[in-house]
């Protein structure tokens, strides 16, 4: 038996998230929003994904007005075509995964999100 | 909730101290980020995720695990040396109470000692990554304490002028010496493993000593020697798969109960069932070795195939024999010799199991599910 992959479900929909926007720097509840995973889940995944420097992580600049300064990730060159290939061994992931994102958005709705 | 979600703040913010310097600017985005959630139940929701971020990256629940193992072993330790400490001053003294002492003693010094002494050299940690290995990690430590309890109040229980005989520190210091004899020989032999030293005579020594301490001083020597290799097969380094320590630990269980219950309507004081519970220990211990032996990979060499599948069905067998014979001691402290007979017999048939499942191997199914039945789905490359 061979590993195709060696993410987790819940991984590839991070990767998923991150891929669809590539140059666009995201945060933390944005991903939880779109990924379904809650923030548990949502941070050590990132952890290793930027310990195996597929993401790239910083502080947003300046302070804003009102709320703290946000952790902003994206992925990292190299880190986009791991999750291109990644993503295009594991179809059958992203239908796992469409499920707990659908329940997410309806729940954020629901909360006015 | 709104007070709740600030209490969780604040708590966050202090646990963020427990991380490393590195790992803080993760638990600090959490928390900047809980303000994004709405109010309630939501933001407390995220909060508390922060919180399991926390104490899954600062291995707290690890180190809450370890240090409650720690303090029960402690709390054991303690209340057995009481008990047998109190026996001294009952009226119908026990007369092996000093012993248990000994063996108490004995058994937490090896669960303390021997990660500390095979540390440097990965023999006994860090402990597996499987959930498997620290489970059985966690219950063989904790069984072998329980085991020394339960000898203290069956002890405890005999009656004056049972079979039993006081402590004797002659007896104590002879089975104490081949003890650190045959710790000096393993040790040598250990490190000299690589250079292709010649190891006869060690073995050699390392052998009497063992056999020496068993008959002088069973338990003690028993205690150590399991202790020791609980730690060396949930060794991250450790040659016994995952799989056959599985099946092993849950045949052995079953098979521990299994047999109990056929001695028990047997009439367990027959001397005759000694060899009878062995061979049964040993069959019952073969379908460990055949999982073992099913669950290894195909390496492409037959013979090599062949031999890697005999060695982990003897090395689920070992544990099946293993975990069997702790069981039935458990039942009753005369089924002690179970553990030295248990894991022989059980490598053994767990062997002979490995090299059949070796000789009829399991065909992988379609696209290398495992899933049964008919509705095996085929993926499309």
């Amino acid at each position: 038996m061979s590993r195709r992959t060696a993410f987790s479900a819940q991984t590839l929909a991070v990767l998923a998230a991150l891929v669809a926007q590539p140059s666009d720097w995201r945060h933390g509840y944005d991903l939880a929003g779109e990924t379904g995973l809650k923030s548990g889940t949502l941070y050590p995944i990132l952890i290793r994904l930027a310990d195996r420097e597929i993401v790239e992580a910083c502080w947003e600049e300046g302070q804003p007005a009102g709320r703290p300064r946000r952790h902003l990730y994206r992925l990292t060159i190299d880190g986009l075509a791991a999750a291109a290939a990644a993503l295009a061994e594991g179809p059958r992931v992203a239908a796992q995964t469409a499920k707990p994102r659908r329940a997410a958005n309806r729940r954020l709705a629901e909360e006015g999100a | 909730m709104e007070q709740f979600a600030t209490m969780l703040t604040a708590m966050l913010r202090a646990a963020e101290r427990l991380l490393p310097p590195g790992r803080r600017q993760w638990a600090e985005a959490a928390r900047a980020e809980a303000v994004q959630a709405p109010g309630g139940w939501s933001r407390v929701r995220w909060l508390l995720g922060g919180l399991w971020l926390v104490a899954r990256e600062a291995g707290v629940m690890r180190k809450v695990m370890y240090w409650t193992g720690v303090g029960a072993a402690a709390v054991v330790a303690s209340w057995t040396i009481w008990l047998s400490w109190r026996a001294v001053r009952l009226p119908y003294f026990d007369p092996q109470a000093v012993t248990d002492r000994v063996r108490i003693l004995a058994g937490i010094a090896a669960i303390v000692v021997l990660p500390w002494v095979g540390r440097r050299r990965g023999w006994f940690g860090p402990v597996g990554s499987s959930i498997t290995a620290r489970l059985v990690r966690v219950a063989g430590c904790a069984a072998m304490c329980g085991l020394g309890v339960v000898v203290v109040r069956m002890d405890s229980h005999l009656q004056r002028g049972a079979n039993v005989g006081p402590f004797s520190l002659p007896r104590e210091i002879v089975g104490l010496l081949p003890l650190a004899g045959a710790l000096a020989a393993a040790l040598p032999w250990m490190r000299s493993r690589r250079k292709k030293a010649d190891t006869g005579a060690l073995w050699a020594l390392a052998a009497t000593g063992a056999g020496t301490m068993l008959v002088v001083l069973p338990l003690q020597a028993l205690s150590i020697g399991y202790v020791a290799a609980i730690l060396c097969v949930t060794a991250r380094g450790s040659s016994v798969a995952t799989v056959s320590l599985f099946a092993g630990a849950c045949i052995g269980v079953a098979s521990g109960f299994a047999i109990w219950a056929v001695v028990t309507a047997w009439g367990n004081d027959d001397q005759g069932l000694i060899p009878i519970v062995a061979l049964m220990a040993g069959l019952l211990a073969a379908p460990a070795g055949l999982i073992a032996g099913w669950a290894r990979p195909d390496t492409g060499d037959p013979e090599e195939s062949r031999v890697a599948r005999m060695r982990q069905g003897a090395y689920a067998g070992a544990v099946a024999g293993a975990v069997c014979g702790l069981v039935l001691t458990y039942f009753s402290v005369v089924a002690v010799f179970m553990m030295l007979v248990g894991p022989l017999a059980g490598a053994l048939s767990g062997a002979a199991a490995g090299a059949l499942a070796a000789q009829y191997p399991i065909r992988p199914r379609i696209d290398g599910s495992w899933a049964a039945g008919l509705f095996v789905q085929v993926r499309a490359r």
